[in-house]
């Protein structure tokens, strides 16, 4: 009796299996009916959020890959209802598991953070590893941009926050867990790379003395002292789509987006934009966004521009640790920026004596120390930017939390105000 | 007193076609004799030899103690029975009567047609012996005896075979084999009655004890040292008359992923090549149905790159990922199938059509896609790496592929879960199939995944149970 | 013997700590935020002593569970309780039969797939779950080095991601919250009653009650190591990933170009998870031959499987008011049965060796 029923189940499972098999009709999203986005970019419209998906579409093709990227927007209350009017318009079924970028247009920084990237976060279909990162203008103008190194925006955008480029300190590359962790952190604030666009050849820079922006790309160059508000300009102004906007925060560029329609534009990301408790609080200029990168990443080699008598130096360093720490001493709340690292002249504005070259590799203890204070002037910027802004960027809060927490009840309120802060830099020559 | 007549119609009236030859002859002294053979199967020139020549030249008036010494056949058996001489005659042995005597002797000049000893075609190897097994069971016999010259050697040959009387010979080690493994082999021969036993797999179905698996319970080999190597370990090994596929039992999965060479290789080497081999076969299995799955419910396992390529092959196919697959493996098993049986002048045209019309052309109309190509290949290539596990492996394939394409990866999973469930039960001749795996046998790991040198494998397979444990001992 | 101390060891290392690996993490970090491992290390080092306490009564005794039932309150008694374990085993099942079903849905799947797609699960069950011990120890032979691979690789692809700093400050979390987070996750632990489903199933050596505590406890620190890395990396927002297992090697830098192979690892440790799941089951229908005297395994496996498959259905939209239930009050079922019991075991009369 079992042994017969045993064969009915068998095959009664056969059956089933192989009608499922060749029907596969019971809902299954298979690789032809899906849409695999690459990138999302939110603009905030109103109430509503609009929301531009980048879309890979692979095309026939008998040897290889040839894949179109196109770039389909949707609106809803919420990013989900968004996505589900892509899904209307197009019929394919959008796919998160790939979108490696999520960039929000400028018009986010009047919403609350994770009303906008909420749904990424809730849903298990999309990963936590995606880029996030605000741009100048509208994300939606930004996607559709043609761009000078890459064919695809979102690849050229990718590019320009990549690890590599965060290990020299040029931007603050973040995930969505970063944002999330230190959005929930004791500090509630966190930030993300400022992405600006340029026509090729012209500078994103804030100038400031900096080398940002590149020496050759004409403005920018002297001046030196951080937070400085002149600067050359970069970019012109207003060119593409969305330009014009510019964003009068601290550091003072106010570049706008370039390039023509269907021009190539470059990217950059040296700004950070900061939130504080949910909110937008501000921009962290290319000096600011420098002291936090060193403090904050693992940098393997930054570039610091610095004056020592008169002479401009540019100083690669080396062998950096960069942290923050936090002590109550004497009640008193205590904020030390530590930055430790090996200096290298790389280039100097100045022509050089043949009889200087033989001691080209040794740096002489006026650079260091114009390094030293090139350091200090930009963690100043840092610091009073946080202050400023009530916003805990450095993690000082999560500091005492962590590591103070018997002063966690007393200083958690006004921390960034009472806190004094030391600096704690060494730059040392190289050789 | 029986004539001689009367001996030969009790033969002829049993073995009535013209292919059985009675040759006639005289002593020198006018005693008659009559030698009884096939025609094709015994040796006429021997028979003539050792058989007719000394007879002929006797002048005694020999009676049959006298003819058993005049005959220079050093293998000659004393008969009474018709029915023995009838089965002898078949055999291919020669039958000599005797006038006047009721007794007879079957002489072994049996000689048949059949190959030379060579190189097994589906056991070939670098190093080491490169000898095989042929169809005719002596010859077999005399291979396993060179190698295996121990008086414990035992051979108890068994009749399978109702009309074909095949003789099934069981070789096993008096003292290294586990007690009573060989009456049980025997008795599960015995309990099979058949018309006609054509090949060893047919014994192979008999002692299984479960025909409707799909894993085998005995192990197979045409080559003699890797079955006397078996039977040395404490084994049973069955050679089949008229096959050139010995069989051994018990049987563990592990067995065929370990070949010839790994013991005539380093073993470092061999390690890495049996590693390959467990990978490679888990590929072969796998990879169609991982492929099918990803692209059906999860596509996250491509990575991205690789995703769009394949995005871009199968976009515009006309059939499903699922479907896709099934009519390139079924290309396939066609492809295997017609190179195997088609006459070898046709082999060439045949992989043009196989490799150029029906695969380039496919993907260049699109029907079927170029990873779907490759995926199909690879796992076929892999899957030959054990080709004695092949009947196994490809039908797990379509198992899995099918299960891949209905429920999933889910259903991978859960139908290996499945069959590890299965397998851990299993058994062959008392021996877990999955041994030395499930349960654990610690001393046979090392001649498992990976194959340890000689002096870690001093002691023979516990999983074995074989009644003396030791095989090597150093001085 | 039906089953070895080995297979034990097995079962108590890593059926233990695979099926603590999908929502128990999130829920723990929900209760007690980074002071996890505290609350963790309560619940493993209670059911320590219950797993030290049963393998030596199995040195004290040849008889199994039932017949020290029976020697002391008869048949009728004996009965009962394995018809109560039986209840047991299957409530047992309840919570990490949905949880499994949840977690096939979302690693399995890119698209949430119905209800049905899991159904397949019970014919496994069926067939696994009327095996005997054997059979669950030659699985657990198999399953070891499965899950030990497996999980290096997905440890190995997450490791660097870990942040120490998560764990600060240490033991601020109200005690309160700490014994609540023990207590509301103690319905996952049950491995006490393997041990005392298999006594007398397998033969006691020296030093046997040692090796299976140390498994038990082998398989514990994989659980807290677990829970180190996965707290490790989400730090706060821990509570809020589910299938904890699925999510830790998520931010390995080269899945960008080799794309998520850490799913492949994720489906074989899925079998170890198939296993572990369907021991429960096994169990519960070892339980049920007793209490009924009934020995034809297939037709108790398909009912067993049956109202499994019912539960699942009823449970299958409620899975949150059903956790929140087993937290709030099976624990008392699981004091009585995984601890309770097993300790009071001690005081059956039993033959001494």
């Amino acid at each position: 009796m079992i042994k017969r029923f045993s064969v009915f189940i068998y095959w009664a499972i056969m059956i089933a299996l192989i009608a499922l098999f060749f029907t596969n009709d019971y809902g299954v999203v298979d690789i032809h009916k899906s849409a695999i986005i690459v990138a999302v970019g939110i603009d905030p419209a109103g109430e509503e959020v609009q929301v531009t998906a980048q879309l890979a579409l692979p095309q026939p093709s008998q040897s290889g890959e040839n894949v179109q990227y196109k770039e389909v927007q949707g609106s809803g209350l919420t990013v989900a209802d968004a996505l589900n009017e892509i899904n209307s318009k197009t019929g394919f079924y959008p796919r998160l598991q790939f979108c490696k970028l999520i960039l929000l247009g400028e018009g986010c920084q009047q919403h609350e953070l994770f009303r906008i990237l909420g749904c990424f976060y809730r849903r298990n279909y999309s990963e936590l590893t995606a880029l996030v990162a605000m741009c100048e203008g509208k994300a939606q103008d930004m996607l559709a941009m043609p761009a000078t190194v890459n064919p695809e925006t979102y690849t050229a955008v990718q590019r320009v926050l990549s690890e590599e480029l965060a290990k020299s300190a040029n931007v603050s590359s973040v995930n969505l867990k970063d944002v999330a962790v230190s959005n929930y952190s004791e500090s509630e604030a966190c930030c993300m790379p400022y992405i600006q666009a340029s026509k090729p050849g012209t500078s994103q820079s804030g100038g400031n003395g900096d080398n940002v922006g590149g020496e050759s790309a004409g403005g920018g160059q002297g001046g030196g002292s951080s937070g400085g508000q002149s600067g050359g300009q970069g970019g012109g102004q207003g060119g593409g789509q969305g330009g014009g906007q510019s964003s009068a925060q601290s550091g003072g560029s106010s570049s706008g987006q370039s390039g023509g329609e269907g021009q190539p534009v470059d990217f950059t990301a040296r700004k950070t934009a900061v939130f504080a408790r949910g909110k937008f609080a501000g921009l962290l200029d290319e000096q600011q966004s420098f002291a936090y990168n060193i403090l904050k990443n693992n940098i393997r080699l930054a570039v610091l521009p610095c004056d020592s008598e008169g002479i401009h130096y540019t100083v690669g360093l080396k062998n950096t640790t960069g942290g923050v720490k936090l002590k109550v001493k004497n009640g008193v709340p205590e904020l030390t920026l530590k930055f430790k690292a090996n200096a290298q002249i790389q280039g100097v504005k100045k022509v050089m004596q043949p009889e200087e070259v033989m001691y080209d590799d040794v740096v002489q203890k006026n650079v260091l120390r114009g390094a030293e204070k090139a350091v200090e002037e930009r963690f100043d910027a840092l610091i009073k930017m946080c202050v400023e802004n009530d916003c805990d960027i450095l993690g000082a809060k999560e500091l005492l939390h962590k590591y103070n927490h018997k002063y966690w009840n007393a200083f958690r309120g006004d921390l960034l105000t009472r806190m004094k802060v030391n600096y704690d830099v060494e730059i040392i020559s190289h050789n | 007193m029986v004539t001689l007549e009367k001996h030969i119609k009790s033969v002829k009236d049993v073995l009535t076609s013209e292919d059985i030859i009675v040759f006639e002859f005289e002593s020198s002294k006018g005693k008659k004799f009559a030698a009884i053979y096939a025609d094709g199967l015994a040796d006429k020139q021997l028979i003539g030899e050792l058989v007719a020549k000394p007879l002929k030249a006797a002048e005694n008036d020999a009676n049959a103690e006298d003819v058993k010494k005049l005959l220079a056949s050093p293998e000659v058996k004393d008969c009474k029975k018709a029915k023995d001489a009838i089965s002898e005659i078949s055999d291919g042995n020669v039958a000599l009567f005797i006038d006047g005597e009721s007794d007879f002797y079957i002489i072994g000049l049996k000689n048949p047609p059949g190959r030379t000893v060579a190189e097994p075609p589906t056991q070939v190897t670098l190093k080491g012996p490169r000898e095989g097994f042929t169809e005719d069971i002596k010859t077999n016999l005399g291979l396993v005896r060179k190698r295996l010259k121990s008086d414990k050697l035992k051979v108890k040959t068994v009749k399978c075979g109702e009309r074909s009387d095949t003789a099934v010979a069981l070789v096993y080690l008096d003292g290294v084999c586990a007690k009573g493994l060989p009456e049980r082999v025997e008795k599960q021969i015995a309990a099979h009655e058949i018309d006609l036993v054509p090949d060893s797999s047919y014994i192979s179905q008999f002692i299984s004890g479960k025909p409707r698996s799909v894993f085998k319970r005995n192990g197979t080999s045409e080559k003699p040292d890797i079955f006397c190597a078996k039977i040395s370990e404490g084994r049973v090994g069955l050679i089949v008359d008229g096959s050139p596929i010995a069989l051994t039992v018990p049987y563990m999965l592990v067995e065929d992923i370990q070949a010839a060479e790994d013991y005539y290789a380093l073993s470092y080497r061999s390690t890495i090549t049996r590693l390959l081999r467990i990978f490679a076969l888990i590929i072969g299995i796998f990879l169609p149905a991982i492929y099918v799955a990803a692209q059906l419910f999860k596509i996250q396992i491509i990575p991205f790159q690789l995703l769009l390529k394949v995005s871009s092959s199968v976009s515009g196919l006309p059939v499903s990922p699922s479907i896709e697959m099934f009519l390139t493996l079924f290309v396939l098993e066609v492809l295997n199938e017609a190179s195997v049986r088609m006459p070898k002048y046709v082999g060439l045209a045949m992989s043009v059509v196989g490799a150029l019309v029906l695969g380039d052309t496919a993907v260049k109309a699109g029907i079927i896609s170029t990873p779907a190509i490759i995926i199909i290949a690879f796992s076929a290539i892999c899957l030959y790496i054990t080709p004695d596990l092949v009947e196994t492996t490809t039908t797990l394939r379509w198992i899995y592929l099918i299960v891949a394409g209905s429920i999933g990866p889910f259903g991978i999973a859960l139908f290996t879960a499945f069959l590890i469930c299965y397998l851990v039960t299993e058994q062959s001749y008392g021996v877990p199939l999955m041994a030395p795996f499930a349960p654990v046998i610690k001393n046979d790991l090392y001649d498992s995944m990976v194959k340890a040198n000689l002096y870690a494998l001093k002691n023979r397979p516990s999983a074995l149970r074989s009644a003396q444990k030791v095989r090597l001992k150093t001085k | 013997m039906k089953i070895s101390v080995r297979q034990i060891c097995f079962i108590l290392l890593c059926y233990n700590a695979v099926s603590k690996m999908l929502l128990y993490p999130t829920v723990l970090s929900h209760y007690c935020g980074r002071d996890l491992l505290f609350a963790a290390l309560i619940d493993f080092g209670v059911q320590a002593v219950v797993v030290w306490a049963v393998s030596f009564l199995c040195s004290r005794t040849d008889k199994t569970f039932f017949q020290l039932l029976e020697g002391t309150f008869g048949n009728i008694f004996a009965r009962i309780i394995y018809g109560l374990f039986a209840l047991f085993f299957i409530a047992a099942t309840i919570v990490p039969l949905c949880e499994q079903k949840l977690y096939v849905h979302t690693i399995f799947y890119d698209t949430v797939p119905s209800l049905l797609i899991f159904l397949p699960f019970f014919f496994f069950s069926i067939y696994a779950a009327g095996k005997k011990f054997t059979n669950i120890g030659r699985s657990a032979d198999v399953c070891m080095p499965i899950f030990v691979l497996s999980l290096i690789f997905v440890f190995s692809m997450s490791v660097l991601e870990i942040k120490w700093s998560s764990f600060m400050p240490v033991l601020k979390t109200p005690v309160k919250d700490l014994f609540g987070g023990a207590l509301g996750t103690v319905f996952r632990f049950v491995e006490p009653c393997y041990v005392l489903m298999f006594m007398g199933h397998f033969k006691y050596k020296k030093g046997d009650a040692a090796k299976m505590t140390i498994s038990y406890i082998g398989g514990a620190l994989t659980v807290l190591l677990f829970l180190f890395t996965f707290y490790g990396i989400y730090g706060d927002i821990a509570q809020s990933r589910q299938f904890a297992v699925s999510k830790i090697s998520l931010f390995f830098p080269a899945i960008d170009t080799i794309g998520r192979i850490d799913f492949i690892a994720l489906y074989i440790l899925e079998i170890v998870m198939l296993f572990a799941l369907v021991l429960n089951i096994q169990l519960a229908l070892h339980c049920v031959m007793k209490c009924t005297g009934y020995q034809n395994r297939a037709v108790l496996s398909l009912a067993v499987n049956a109202a499994l498959i019912i539960l699942l259905l009823v449970f299958d939209h409620g899975f949150n008011n059903l956790h929140t239930f087993y937290a709030k009050w099976m624990w008392i079922a699981f004091a009585v049965f995984a601890n309770a019991i097993p300790v009071l075991a001690w005081t059956l009369r039993r033959k001494e060796r």
